[in-house]
């Protein structure tokens, strides 16, 4: 029992059962989906070596002092920063976006790097004692730190991975104590943003909003009128933003808004998950016997839609695990951030959490029908080595700081 | 400093998200996979059995010998699936199958409506050299494939293309009526007999289940095709037209604008309806190409107008046989009633006659076609009584024959007349009518089928042209038609019957079509044309005491009946009667006499 209690301490034994579990129920999903197709037979196989290289990596993590999260703060913020101009230039295109550097026979996504890269830069610059959220020069310094990322990533353009940047950007500042007035400056240019999607009428409300909350604040009118430039700026580049978005991507925001606008076209892929899942009904198809995924009606189901998967072939009770699994993760982690025990490991914990939590909550979102469809991978489930190897590398941050929070300074 | 949260604040806040996020997603999967799970199910099985339909084999066409008149030949058949199709290929595409310049494009414009993963055809009967292309361009054009599909073939060389009719694909418009059989690229019959008997001859359609992926393609069959519901063929129709007959008429109007009628005297069999000038059905077995449309449109003949049971001209002097029997059942003359011919007729002014043929009666001014004698006719029935008799001969209505195309024609009474000219109307109209000129018209299917009930006495069946079908064990089934009696005694039909016999054997118009051992009863016809030359007409049936046939010729812008009309329903009847009659019963001594003698017993 001692023993037992002892591993328990210096290792979360839930979290990382809970992960173990979501990787297994990913593999017999991919194995499911892929088996009649002859492109993609090979993917079970692939996925099950990317697991082990995950686990070696993990431990590896797991294992390093964690002062040298601080240090590598720096560093791997430049070289991701690099890394997304050169997928621009050199990139390899899937799936109408250009976000792959291929090296020999192993090929990456420098944005998934790039997400660990700017947490821990992120992280390390607020959590300095003289960073100040009430000073607009410091929240401008913060926003540049999670924007500039995003601003390469769009030009791929990878929407899901965009979202992901926003929540960490978003979490990190809120994590470290952001003011309302600060949270208001932060979060109305995204508001008003969305709002001009809609139509020239909900931007000019938005602007509207925005001009009452400022005068609320009271502050002074250079900060005020700055801000309100800010936000109209914001609402005129979403216009050029949207022009940047590849057509697919454009037709699913639009099917987003009207979602039956084109059952055939990019809606297509809402309605036939929808379908996969609920004719799964509550014990599902049974494995390897859901006919929407044998018979392919669903694209991308080894990745971005392997949710269906589980759905149609597992039922409600597969599909109830899943989430289950994901809440216990969730709040198993959340609970670790306050045992970190420093400002910026606790900031990284909010940042890896927040990674996982908009993964989820995008991916499971598209399934179900609830979010429009944005090509985005369920972490530790869906198909991908470069995205399990990332995912597991920050799982292993978790860990080692929760191993080394007694551990001086 | 502002309102800040505190540290705990925001943990709870980090913790609510979650439960929020991950509580509103478990009741939508138990939305989903438990409440509307039935819905859900439904759609997934539709999805991935699809029912592939199969088109049946259309009925084809026999003449009354059982001759095959229009079969189904394979043709390949070139098809674009819009959802899969490059339109760059436009261009080349329209080449190799020579169709017009943006004729895809037009049609993936008209088909827009529908879905884009149904394959549309491009061409139907493309040319092997054309298979071939795409055969060896397979891999660049995504989206272009042919299949074999059965296409119209006459391989009898009878051309009928009035009586066939063709089949074309179906309009929006059609399909919104009728959308619970077809599909947008199903064939629908557009005319004649492929029109009229669409749905004997379309046969059921069958369907194959197979199991599609996403992509609709197929992966399978759905039970090993243990649910396929094969298709039916259409009826087999058995025409009562005469290949041989029908392709002599053909041949005799080449050249000419004109049509042939030939009716079975008594069973309303329709042997022969040709209309001259033809068109090529072949054109219209796939979407017709516009060039061969503007060409039909622009000729002055009017190639698609069919003559026969459409071209409304005056009767002309086979009018005459009407006002006989008309005159004979109302007793306003007798057999040997004779009028007075002195070259000319005066009412009003002066209506001339071909000849001063003195005292005549009736049976000598039909074998003359003596005008003055019915020029008088016509005042003794009046005007309204012809028209009576007119109708009973079903002339100037619509026969109601197994084809929509038909027109009524005119015979005129006199609240037409005072419709027209008001209450007073000028009688002299009379005078050129009793002899089939001026404002009267029939076509030729209606001086047919009047002729043939001279032949049969009154007593027929509604014309028609399709005897019945054959079933899948090739037994056949005969279609019932309304039986018609026109109600005029046997001994009115002897007399018109005995100066039509003269037309052609005696000292009458006709004379130049007489046959030795083949006895021809008919009647000239010349109608006035005012656009230019008269046109030909000609009625005749044989044998003349057992009638087996009964012809009406039209001959358009010709002259006279007996020069162009008489020549071709002499040869058909020839041709018709040598076939199908055995040598003694073609020529049976006739009894001169007989006729004066009836003559005097009706003469009460």
């Amino acid at each position: 029992m001692r023993i037992n209690y002892k591993l328990n301490d210096r290792f979360d034994l839930t979290i990382f059962l809970s992960v173990t579990l979501l990787v297994i129920i990913g593999l017999l999903a991919i194995y499911s989906s892929t088996q009649n197709t002859i492109t993609q037979k090979g993917n079970f196989d692939k996925q099950l070596i990317s697991w082990g290289i995950s686990l070696f990596i993990f431990f590896f993590i797991y294992s390093i002092p964690a002062q040298t999260f601080k240090l590598a703060a720096l560093p791997t913020y430049v070289i991701s920063m690099f890394l997304l101009l050169v997928v621009l230039v050199i990139g390899r295109k899937i799936g109408g976006a250009r976000s792959w550097i291929a090296l020999g026979g192993f090929s990456f996504q420098p944005a998934e790097f790039a997400k660990l890269a700017t947490i821990l830069f992120l992280s390390n610059f607020l959590s300095r004692v003289e960073t100040d959220l009430d000073n607009l020069k410091d929240i401008l310094i913060a926003l540049a730190i999670g924007i500039s990322p995003i601003g390469l990533i769009m030009l791929e353009p990878d929407l899901g991975s965009s979202f992901v940047f926003i929540g960490v950007l978003l979490a990190l500042l809120f994590w470290k104590g952001i003011s309302l007035f600060g949270l208001a400056v932060v979060l109305s240019p995204g508001i008003v943003a969305v709002a001009s999607l809609f139509g020239p009428i909900y931007f000019v409300i938005a602007i509207i909003l925005v001009v009452i909350i400022l005068f609320f604040f009271k502050k002074d009118i250079i900060l005020s009128g700055s801000i309100l430039a800010l936000n109209i700026a914001a609402g005129f580049f979403v216009d050029n933003f949207y022009n940047i978005l590849s057509p697919h991507q454009q037709r699913r925001i639009q099917t987003f808004i009207d979602p039956n606008a084109d059952p055939l076209g990019s809606g297509y892929n809402a309605i036939q998950a929808k379908v996969a899942i609920g004719s799964g009904g509550f014990w599902g198809k049974g494995f390897l016997h859901g006919n929407q995924t044998q018979l392919q009606f669903i694209p991308e189901q080894w990745t971005d839609f392997i949710f269906c998967v589980i759905g149609e072939e597992f039922g409600f009770i597969g599909s109830l695990i899943v989430v289950i699994l994901f809440l216990v993760l969730f709040l198993r982690i959340l609970r670790l951030a306050t045992f970190a025990k420093n400002d910026f490991l606790s900031m990284v914990i909010i940042g890896i959490l927040t990674v996982f939590f908009v993964h989820f909550l995008v991916n499971v979102g598209m399934a179900i029908g609830i979010l429009p469809v944005i090509g985005i991978p369920l972490p530790f489930v869906s198909y991908g080595g470069s995205s399990l190897l990332i995912n597991m590398t920050m799982l292993g941050i978790i860990m080692n700081i929760h191993r080394s929070r007694k551990e001086s300074t | 400093m502002s309102a800040q949260i505190s540290f705990f604040g925001r943990k709870r806040i980090f913790y609510g998200i979650i439960i929020a996020v991950v509580s509103v997603y478990i009741f939508k999967l138990f939305q989903m996979q438990i409440l509307a799970h039935e819905q859900f199910d439904a759609k997934a099985s539709d999805n991935s059995i699809k029912a592939i339909e199969q088109i049946a084999l259309r009925g084809v066409f026999y003449d009354r010998n059982m001759k095959l008149l229009v079969e189904n030949t394979p043709a390949y058949t070139v098809r674009i699936t819009p959802a899969e199709y490059d339109t760059s290929w436009n261009k080349k595409i329209e080449t190799i199958l020579d169709l017009e310049n943006g004729f895809i494009t037009n049609m993936l414009f008209i088909n827009r409506i529908y879905s884009k993963f149904i394959p549309l055809r491009v061409k139907r009967g493309a040319d092997f050299s054309a298979i071939a292309w795409i055969e060896e361009n397979k891999e660049h054009l995504s989206g272009v494939d042919y299949v074999i599909e059965m296409q119209r073939g006459y391989p009898y060389g009878v051309m009928g293309s009035h009586v066939f009719g063709y089949s074309k694909e179906i309009s929006p418009a059609q399909l919104k009526k009728e959308e619970e059989y077809y599909q947008p690229g199903d064939l629908i019959g557009s005319i004649g007999l492929e029109k009229k008997y669409e749905k004997d001859l379309r046969g059921e359609k069958g369907y194959n289940y197979i199991l599609v992926d996403s992509r609709r393609r197929e992966v399978g069959k759905y039970k090993e095709g243990r649910n396929d519901i094969a298709s039916q063929k259409g009826k087999d129709l058995v025409l009562s037209i005469d290949g041989e007959l029908q392709k002599i008429a053909e041949e005799e109007l080449a050249g000419r604008a004109g049509a042939v009628a030939a009716i079975e005297p008594g069973t309303g069999e329709v042997m022969v309806l040709a209309s001259s000038p033809q068109f090529d059905l072949n054109q219209f077995s796939y979407v017709t190409p516009k060039d061969y449309l503007r060409q039909l449109l622009n000729d002055p003949l009017k190639p698609q107008f069919n003559r026969a049971s459409m071209a409304a001209h005056p009767p002309g002097s086979t009018f005459k046989l009407l006002c006989a029997i008309a005159a004979l059942d109302l007793g306003v003359i007798t057999p040997s009633t004779t009028l007075y011919c002195g070259g000319s007729y005066t009412f009003g002014r002066s209506f001339k006659c071909h000849g001063a043929h003195g005292s005549i009666n009736v049976i000598t001014a039909i074998e003359k076609s003596c005008n003055v004698f019915f020029y008088q006719l016509i005042f003794k029935i009046g005007l309204d009584r012809l028209k009576e008799y007119a109708t009973r001969f079903n002339l100037g209505r619509k026969l109601g024959i197994d084809i929509n195309e038909e027109v009524r024609g005119l015979i005129p009474n006199s609240a037409y007349y005072e419709k027209i000219y008001g209450k007073n109307w000028p009688r002299g109209i009379l005078v050129s009518l009793g002899i089939g000129q001026g404002e009267v018209s029939v076509t030729p299917l209606q001086l047919a089928n009047y002729c043939g009930l001279i032949a049969s006495n009154g007593k027929a069946v509604v014309p028609h042209l399709v005897k019945g079908y054959l079933d899948e064990n090739k037994k056949f089934h005969s279609y019932k038609y309304k039986e018609v009696d026109v109600g005029i005694k046997k001994e009115v039909f002897d007399v018109v019957k005995e100066g039509m016999f003269r037309v052609v054997n005696g000292a009458g118009t006709g004379t130049s079509i007489k046959i030795s051992d083949i006895q021809i009863a008919g009647k000239t016809g010349t109608a006035q044309n005012p656009h230019g030359k008269d046109h030909a007409l000609f009625v005749a049936f044989a044998p003349y005491e057992n009638p087996k046939i009964a012809v009406a010729v039209l001959v358009e812008n010709a002259g006279f009946g007996a020069t162009w009309a008489a020549p071709i329903a002499k040869k058909i009847i020839e041709t018709y009667v040598r076939r199908t009659m055995p040598k003694s019963t073609v020529a049976p001594e006739k009894q001169k006499i007989v006729v004066q003698q009836g003559a005097e017993e009706f003469a009460d």
